[in-house]
């Protein structure tokens, strides 16, 4: 039988080729089930699964946790916004602590680059990373990557173009490297000031002028404008990043072809996309997170039968 | 302490013996004969070794112990037990410890720790009282009290007046200025150096200009005041090039590098090892090769291994909650000798000697013996058994490291590693 050539998900960087056609395949198989009358399998009835959200999430969150029971996991949740550092614990000890509770694996969200990286080094238990800082998000780069295969057949050849806040936004980083695994073409559109000077090094095309961005594309993946994790302004207004960056259905309809919409959510309404974009036909936001769930149990149930091994 | 060193061989080029072997006889504290060979006179100590050479002994311009207050680091007794180790006579202290040393007294309580011991500790004083960057401490005092230098460790001024002040100030007295190169509302939040390493790893990243903006800052407000300025640990190729240009319009400035930066690039940090993150930055390969060169141009007019004890509670964290900092000391000749030849090597572990007030003693009959002796060719991988310092923060563990220290021989006295 295939199996993953990680321990852990740490990051889409971590991943091969074949991992990523294994997850999909295997993505396919749940998508099938979640859909059925019994929406569940008794696949992980013996795997305790602690999701641990040092960060807020919502969407993420809940994915997670529906990915694990409809996989008959025993579930664990555990959230604090507030780092326990703050507290005086660390996260070492403070993943020891839950892991003594005999927890197979965990599922971390967590405001530092590299908490899951770091993690994995030194606690006995299998990581999926659900959202590092601005470093990975790889379950949202692979449901991304999902619906653009679910939706154009697949996803090599096809242009992406990633649009807005790149500088902040671990969504940006995970589907650059997903996506060029997979043998797509990758743009990154947004202001200046929220472009990683140094980003096109890694193969990326970089525009700054929208239309020529969504004229080029196949896809668009709008991200939000991460204000949370700005220290200083990096454009004058949201009034005036919707003028440049903003995605209108006047602008969609002007261009010469019918394009993808994605968003990883939450949605800034009348900012990165208006209402009638959101909700238009070109937009596949809400088969992506129905396609959340069943990529996410894939990782899962992958991830669990090389525990039990 | 009477001592007779057989068959070493001298690397010393300001000695009329550099590059021969000879026998060197030492009688209370000083070199009185050097010859081929050497009877001893009487029961003296013999000093053989395998492959053995000698120096002038090594000194480092910027060194961390921790005491007082943060004695879980390591304390000034252990720290110049280390130096001792890795062949260094004299060490420059930092004021980072708690409280700063920002005063007369405060020199005087290290001075005191130090004192009678075979390695000089030359205490550095802060420039602004608590190194909180609003104040000069009193300066003249400090110096009174036996201060080399002014400096807020890592610590840059941001305002332009205050170094314009410090240095006019400083003149008067002849005193040392250092300047942490960094413009801190540039460096922002960053963690690690601005490269394809931190986009790819999320990280924040320190731009090379938050180093350069500064750096040209500070020439400009010499150019003006006049004084003598110090800036430790520069990074970057522009940075090397700014320097350049400063001692070409004959300003009394001088810089120094740290033994890491000249060895590894931003890249050692792809999984987010801790022990990596020092200020400034680990670089990318075009500012380590300007670094190396402007050392060897002599732009650069000293290493210094940046030595920083750091207890594993500060390190073993998510990276953006670790200390920056490592230990160099232990590891600083091998890592130089591994990238140098040796007489280049001997040459920036000495030459900033007289900017901190220190008198070169060269391998001479009739001069104090000041002395490292060691084996330029041991080949080694430094581990955790190479550590002396009490904290383990060593950004070179695993490395393959060129030379071993056997000891020093400093203020009449005799340091051997066993």
């Amino acid at each position: 039988m295939s199996e993953l050539s990680v321990n852990h998900l740490l990051g889409i960087k971590y991943l091969n080729k074949k991992d990523i056609k294994l997850i999909f395949e295997t993505a396919d198989h749940f998508k099938e089930v979640i859909n059925r009358p019994i929406k569940k399998v008794p696949s992980l009835r013996d795997i305790t699964i602690a999701n641990l959200f040092f960060e807020n999430s919502t969407r993420t969150k809940l994915s997670f946790e529906l990915a694990e029971k409809r996989l008959s996991a025993d579930v664990l949740n555990f959230s604090s916004a507030q780092s326990s550092v703050k507290k005086g614990e660390t996260l070492i000890d403070t993943v020891n602590n839950i892991l003594s509770m005999k927890v197979d694996m965990v599922v971390m969200r967590h405001p530092n680059p590299g908490a899951g990286v770091f993690l994995s080094k030194h606690v006995k238990a299998s990581i999926i990373n659900a959202g590092d800082g601005a470093h990975e998000h790889p379950t949202q780069a692979l449901l991304d990557s999902y619906s653009i295969r679910e939706k154009l057949g697949e996803v090599k050849g096809k242009k992406i173009v990633i649009v807005g806040d790149i500088l902040h936004s671990r969504v940006a980083l995970s589907n650059i490297f997903a996506l060029q695994l997979q043998g797509a073409e990758v743009m990154v559109c947004g202001p200046k000031t929220l472009l990683p000077k140094y980003i096109g090094k890694l193969g990326v095309k970089v525009e700054t002028d929208l239309r020529k961005a969504l004229n080029w594309c196949d896809v668009a993946n709008m991200l939000r404008v991460q204000n949370e994790r700005m220290d200083i302004s990096y454009f004058p207004s949201t009034r005036e990043y919707t003028q440049q960056f903003g995605v209108t259905k006047a602008l969609l309809n002007s261009l010469d072809k019918k394009i993808t919409i994605m968003h990883p959510g939450p949605i800034n309404r009348g900012v990165e996309i208006t209402s009638d974009v959101a909700d238009s036909d070109q937009a596949i936001i809400l088969d992506q997170v129905q396609n959340g769930v069943a990529v996410r149990m894939a990782v899962i149930y992958l991830l669990a039968s090389k525990i039990k091994q | 302490m009477n001592i007779l060193i057989k068959s070493a061989t001298i690397i010393d080029s300001k000695s009329e013996f550099h590059n021969s072997t000879q026998d060197i006889l030492i009688e209370k504290g000083t070199i009185t004969a050097i010859a081929k060979s050497i009877p001893n006179p009487g029961k003296y100590r013999e000093i053989q070794f395998d492959n053995l050479h000698i120096s002038q002994g090594w000194f480092d311009s910027s060194v961390s112990f921790g005491e007082p207050g943060f004695e879980e680091r390591d304390t000034i007794a252990n720290g110049l037990k280390t130096a001792a180790a890795s062949g260094f006579t004299a060490v420059a202290m930092n004021a980072n410890s708690h409280p700063v040393i920002d005063s007369n007294s405060n020199i005087t309580f290290v001075n005191a720790k130090a004192q009678n011991h075979i390695v000089n500790l030359l205490p550095i004083g802060a420039l602004t009282v608590e190194s909180k960057g609003e104040d000069l401490a009193e300066l003249f005092d400090m110096k009174s009290a036996g201060a080399v230098a002014f400096y807020d460790y890592k610590k840059s001024i941001s305002n332009p007046n205050l170094m314009k002040i410090a240095l006019q100030y400083a003149s008067n007295f002849d005193g040392l200025i250092c300047a942490f190169p960094q413009e801190n509302k540039i460096a922002g939040r960053g963690v690690m150096n601005e490269n394809i390493t931190s986009t790819t790893l999320g990280l924040k990243g320190i731009p090379a200009i938050a180093e350069e903006l500064q750096i040209a800052r500070d020439i400009f407000l010499l150019e003006y005041t006049g004084g003598k300025l110090h800036i430790p640990t520069i990074s970057t190729a522009k940075s090397v090039d700014l320097i350049r240009e400063a001692k070409k319009k004959k300003l009394d400035i001088t810089c120094s590098v740290a033994i890491h930066n000249l060895y590894f690039t931003d890249a050692v940090l792809n999984d987010f090892n801790t022990h990596f993150k020092v200020l400034p930055p680990l670089r990318i390969q075009s500012d380590v090769d300007a670094l190396i060169e402007g050392l060897k141009d002599g732009t650069i007019d000293m290493v210094t291994s940046d030595h920083n004890p750091i207890d594993v509670e500060h390190k073993k964290v998510e990276f953006d909650h670790a200390k920056y900092g490592t230990i160099g000391l232990e590891s600083a000749f091998g890592a130089l000798n591994s990238l140098f030849t040796i007489k280049k090597t001997i040459d920036v572990l000495t030459k900033g000697k007289t900017r901190f007030g220190l008198e070169n003693t060269p391998i001479n009959i009739g001069n104090k013996a000041d002395l490292a002796l060691f084996n330029p060719d041991t080949k080694y991988t430094f581990s955790k058994t190479d550590i002396i310092s009490k904290s383990k923060n060593a950004i070179f563990e695993g490395e393959t490291l060129k030379g071993k220290v056997y000891g020093i021989i400093s203020n009449n006295k005799i340091s051997i590693n066993s």
